[in-house]
């Protein structure tokens, strides 16, 4: 069976791109709140890091969506899909998850940036800073349903694989939580990653922050995936067929343990309790780190996805 | 796949038990199901098929199936047995309208659909956007884009073709062995119920809880396989 083409392949890497992002988005989102909340405050405008989440979180989002559409065989009916809906169909409910995840977006990095946003408007458009000081007053509700819309969205990218009975090694209940677990951390690698190439302090506290938030993160991420492959193994037939299938010998093996394993989880793992045990946080230590876990979740997404659609039951 | 005579018995009578006392009887089904008086299904008697084809053919000429594609194919196993006793194992791949259809549950625009009336599961092609997920989540992998329409596609039972002139499916008139037997598991007197009853048949996959309507009268594997 070749790697990229064999018969029972539906959806190809566009899909995983497009999950990729989507988590991405809701990960930068997702801890550009927590930094704010956890370590800024008032000054979270003023960090590199958290400007980083909120371009890259739209960005991410926005392009994820591009990506779906283009690969519709009909893309130009998209708008289809937003006036008609399926309650039953988890992409519609994604869909839906979507478009309420970005009215809060905008509205925190809006709340976020008042200051900015108020001291270049105030002289040229007077109204617009009436508006926000009104949708800051709300700051409390948004916050918290940007939070729960961003933990859904995550969580969507992996349900959106595993609402069908076809595939047993999609169709599993881990997949959700680890999809949303790699999630958030692509969001915290692209939050530093962006961060530092902002001119964000390596060594500020928005990094020690990240980084003591993404070291139970990633030891969660493995537990997840242990948990993932155990469990399909133990339910044998065709789902243990599937996990054997995925991370056995051949090209996908070797992205799973080498690529994934390796290089996604243990040298970021490895990296962060260096830079927390030492002190020693450079440009170089957090961007490569930051580069390591995204490609790390970038093949991930792209294993589960097609190894995921080679093992029908 | 598993023997599904004894299961088939049980719907069978629960069926024809349901049908007889559904006037008077408050009984477990909604009132949607006790009013639906059409399900159609289709039995493809594999000791019979001789993997002519003529089904193949039929159905792309009365749908106008673009070349490259197809609502339904044949597959062919074998051959078995010595020389001059050879045989063949044919299995038909089409839709199976499923009462619980994976492929319905998951299209996001409602473009794949049950047929309320009928039990058909079908696809509203204007409303398809091509996000191809029905093709993923369909277990029997019978699901196409038409490059025609650039929207999904699958046997419809010649929902709007022969069905509408009152005709048979294009593949049941087609067969020349009549191992294809269509109709309504509803009506207690169609031939499909009689042939449902004088045979043991079994059904692909039913653990995945589709409860799909293509009931296959088996024939000698040929093979054994573990
Ligand atoms: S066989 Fe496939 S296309 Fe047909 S109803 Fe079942 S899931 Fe849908
Ligand atoms: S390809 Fe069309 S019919 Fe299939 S799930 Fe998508 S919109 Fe629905
Ligand atoms: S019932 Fe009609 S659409 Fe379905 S396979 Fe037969 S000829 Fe084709």
């Amino acid at each position: 069976m070749s790697a990229f083409h064999f018969d029972s392949l539906v959806w190809h890497w566009p899909i995983a791109i497009y999950l990729f992002l989507a988590g991405v988005s809701a990960g930068a989102m997702f801890f550009a709140v927590l930094l704010k909340h956890a370590c800024l405050k008032d000054q979270a405008y003023r960090s590199g890091f958290v400007q980083a989440a909120c371009i890259v979180a739209p960005i991410a989002v926005l392009a994820g969506l591009g990506i779906l559409v283009l690969d519709l065989t009909k893309p130009f009916e998209f708008w289809k899909i937003l006036v008609f809906y399926n309650p039953t169909s988890v992409m519609s409910l994604g869909v839906v998850v979507l478009m309420i995840y970005q009215v809060f977006m905008y509205a925190w990095i809006a709340i976020t940036f008042r200051k900015p946003i108020e001291d270049w408007c105030r002289p040229r458009f007077a109204f617009i800073t009436k508006l926000s000081e009104k949708l800051a007053t709300y700051e409390a509700s948004v916050t918290g349903l940007l939070i729960i819309f961003s933990v859904a969205l995550g969580a969507y990218t992996g349900f959106l694989l595993s609402a069908q009975p076809r595939f047993p090694m999609l169709n599993n209940p881990v997949l959700p939580l680890l999809f949303l677990a790699s999630g958030l951390s692509s969001g915290a690698a692209s939050a530093l990653l962006g961060g530092v190439l902002l001119k964000g302090n390596p060594t500020g506290k928005e990094v020690q922050f990240i980084h003591k938030v993404e070291i139970p993160l990633i030891l969660g991420e493995i537990f997840l995936v242990f948990t993932f492959f155990a469990g399909l193994i133990l339910s044998g037939g065709q789902s243990k067929m599937a996990a054997f299938t995925a991370i056995g010998e051949g090209f996908w093996g070797w992205v799973f343990w080498f690529g994934i394993m390796g290089l996604g989880l243990s040298a970021p793992l490895a990296m962060n309790l260096f830079m927390t045990a030492t002190s020693k946080r450079k440009f170089s230590y957090v961007a490569g780190t930051a580069c390591l876990s995204l490609l790390g979740v970038i093949l991930l997404r792209n294993f589960i996805l097609y190894t995921g659609q080679m093992t029908v039951s | 796949m598993e023997n599904s005579r004894r299961d088939f018995l049980r719907r069978t009578c629960a069926l024809v038990a349901g049908v007889s006392v559904s006037p008077f009887a408050v009984n477990g089904t909604t009132d949607a199901e006790t009013e639906q008086a059409i399900k159609y299904a289709i039995v493809h008697d594999e000791t019979k098929c001789i993997g002519c084809n003529a089904c193949v053919e039929a159905c792309r000429e009365t749908n106008h199936v673009p070349e490259g594609v197809t609502r339904l194919s044949i597959e062919r196993k074998g051959s078995y047995g010595e020389y001059p006793n050879q045989y063949y194992h044919f299995t038909r791949h089409s839709c199976e309208h499923c009462e619980d259809a994976p492929c319905v549950n998951v299209c996001p625009t409602g473009a794949a659909y049950i047929d309320k009336k009928t039990g058909i599961v079908s696809v509203h092609a204007d409303k398809c956007v091509g996000c191809q997920y029905c093709l993923l989540a369909c277990p029997y992998e019978i699901r196409f884009i038409n490059p025609v329409t650039k929207a999904a596609d699958k046997c419809d039972f010649c929902k709007e073709t022969n069905l509408k002139q009152g005709k048979q499916p294009a593949c049941v008139e087609a067969c020349p062995t009549n191992a294809l037997v269509f109709g309504n598991l509803k009506d207690p007197d169609s031939l499909i119920v009689a042939t449902l009853k004088a045979n043991s048949t079994q059904r692909n996959k039913q653990d995945l809880g589709t409860r799909p309507k293509l009931f296959r009268i088996t024939a000698k594997p040929g093979e054994i396989t573990l």
